[in-house]
């Protein structure tokens, strides 16, 4: 078996406060201000002692792992423990400060249901422009129309409807349909659970089990839930203030984070 | 480093590339590409009340108003090329460059939400406005071409050049500068939510120095000079030179104008790739 996710000596950091007065306006004045020697005219009061104080803070330090090919690892850790950070890294959606991330396999991330529907589109028309956002291929989605169809449960008449008439019951799991049907190596999920009724989450949870164990698909998955995470995930990663405490089996993970937050 | 083969399909470091067209990587997501450009072409004739009409209507309707207030009411001349015929062609190159660089400019902008949340290479976006507005191009110059007919048949004689053949050229001139422009503006409108007024703005003012209302040869000599610095202008003096036989025909000028399309259109692609992985950080 190989490595299907090496992360080496990751690490981010994010610059806080206002970068600037995000409006070139102003800057102008600040400029101006400055070379004058006046005081600048768009500082408030309060700002200037915190800036310079804590301008930059490292929301990821010095993180290290590897997952297997085939593995199932769940993140968790508590609200700013740079859990989404660290997927947004891997999904290149931002770059990392330091360290290097290696992958082998197609990356598919999904940090939020239906990224990309357009609501006069119809329901047809949103599961290919969403699946090629999430890196389908047009044959790949022709290929598993009809699946994604079924699994959404969206009677088959409303699939040329614009979504904007569905309810937000019905676009929940169409969105959900596509990305169960994602079929890159690596899935990366952020969260995402967390909308949508009790009895489909467990069905997108079921799902993605079977085609990871089916088809050695890696998954690196980030909830709130820690039953779901258990039933998901094999390996569990502790992540808090930006720093890797734990890599172990999930259980014996959930149970030190029962601990963390118990404190 | 040693134990296993180092074959990786994705490799993340800190290191942004500055110049880099990732043409493989563009291929492999040409699914999206196509229906990008078919979303944006959809969602722009949705808003209006004329539908696909309105890419049409839009000339016609400048093209009217420019004959009563430039033709009619301030008389200027048209190099003896038939008003309607000058102003069209005028209007219709100037969209394709003004729309395809605000459209560029305002990429983070209107995408933060998508950009936020899923990777995909993002000139996959500047790239749809541009095909966009390259469609919208298309359909006005088949009307351009309807007006052409009509005044053949009225027997007005046209010279065309062999210079028609350099037409594509022109095409990618504006697409290159509208490009270029707009994403190199892009990158820094994620800092300055003002500059997106200040290039509406700029766009209009620029429209005066580019001879889309007037010939560049009605133009005092003094003022020239604005003419001169301006990549637009000779690309669309010169498509009408080709089309229509007047106007002036300066070479000197197109292959400065050339050299700075794409000069524009690199340091666009250098700014723009800098700024694409940062920029979440920031809005
Ligand atoms: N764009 C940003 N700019 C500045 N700070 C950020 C930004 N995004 C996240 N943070 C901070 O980084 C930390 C980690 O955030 P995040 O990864 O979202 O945590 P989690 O997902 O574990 O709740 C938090 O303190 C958050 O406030
Ligand atoms: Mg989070």
């Amino acid at each position: 078996m190989s490595t299907a996710v090496k992360v080496e000596h990751l690490s981010k950091e994010y610059r806080l406060g206002v970068i600037g007065n995000g409006s070139l306006w102003k800057d102008i004045q600040s400029w101006t201000a400055k070379l004058q020697g006046k005081p600048d005219p768009w500082t408030k009061i309060n700002e200037e002692s915190r800036i310079g104080k804590r301008e930059r803070f490292w929301a990821l330090k010095d993180i290290n792992f590897e997952v297997q090919q085939g593995e199932r690892l769940g993140i968790i850790g508590r609200n700013g423990a740079g859990k989404s950070t660290l997927l947004k890294i891997l999904s290149q959606i931002t770059a990392p400060t330091e360290g290097v991330v290696k992958m082998r396999g197609h990356v598919a991330s999904l940090l939020e249901v239906g990224t990309g529907f357009h609501p006069e589109f119809t329901g047809r028309e949103n599961i290919y422009l969403n699946g090629a956002i999430l890196g389908m291929s047009k044959a790949d989605i022709d290929r598993n129309f009809d699946e994604i169809v079924a699994f959404s449960e969206i009677e088959p008449e409303f699939i040329d409807t614009p979504v904007k008439r569905y309810s937000s019951g019905m676009y929940v799991r169409l969105a959900f349909a596509v990305a169960a049907h994602l079929n890159s190596e690596i899935l990366i999920a952020d969260e995402v659970l967390a909308v949508g009724d009790v009895k489909f989450q467990e069905k997108c949870l079921g799902k993605m089990k079977e085609v990871s164990e089916k088809q050695g698909r890696t998954v690196l998955f980030v909830s709130h839930n820690i039953g779901a995470v258990r039933q998901l995930c094999q390996t569990g990663a502790l992540l808090d203030h930006g720093k890797l405490l734990m890599l172990d089996n999930v259980d014996k993970v959930a149970d030190e984070y029962a601990k963390l937050i118990g404190q | 480093m040693t134990s296993d083969k180092e074959t990786w399909d994705v490799v993340i470091t800190p290191k942004r590339m500055w110049l880099g067209l990732n043409l493989k990587e563009l291929r492999q997501y040409k699914d999206l590409i196509t229906l990008m450009i078919r979303r944006e072409f959809v969602s722009v004739y949705k808003q209006t009340i004329f539908g696909p009409l309105w890419f049409v209507f839009q000339p016609l309707m400048s093209t009217f108003l420019y004959m009563f207030v430039f033709g009619n009411i301030a008389q200027m001349g048209t190099d003896e090329i038939p008003q309607a015929l000058f102003y069209f062609s005028g209007t219709m190159l100037w969209t394709f460059f003004a729309t395809t660089l605000q459209k560029c400019s305002d990429t983070f902008i209107n995408n933060a939400g998508l950009f936020g949340k899923v990777y995909f290479p993002r000139l996959t976006m500047p790239i749809a406005y541009v095909t966009n507005a390259f469609f919208t191009l298309l359909i006005q110059f088949a009307v351009m071409l309807v007006f052409y007919v009509y005044y053949l048949a009225n027997g007005v004689q046209f010279s065309l050049s062999w210079w028609i053949l350099t037409t594509p050229i022109y095409i990618l001139q504006l697409a290159l500068l509208g490009t270029g422009f707009g994403i190199m503006i892009s990158a820094l409108t994620t800092k300055y939510h003002d500059l997106r007024n200040l290039v509406s703005f700029g766009l209009s003012l620029l429209m005066y120095a580019t001879p889309v209302v007037y010939p560049i040869s009605s133009i005092p000599v003094r003022w020239k000079v604005l003419f001169q610095f301006n990549p637009v202008a000779p690309v669309i003096e010169m498509f009408r030179y080709s089309f229509f036989g007047k106007g002036s025909c300066n070479l000197k000028m197109w292959a400065y104008s050339l050299i700075v399309s794409v000069v524009v259109f690199l340091l666009g692609l250098m700014t723009f790739n800098h700024n694409e992985q940062t920029f979440v950080d920031v809005v």
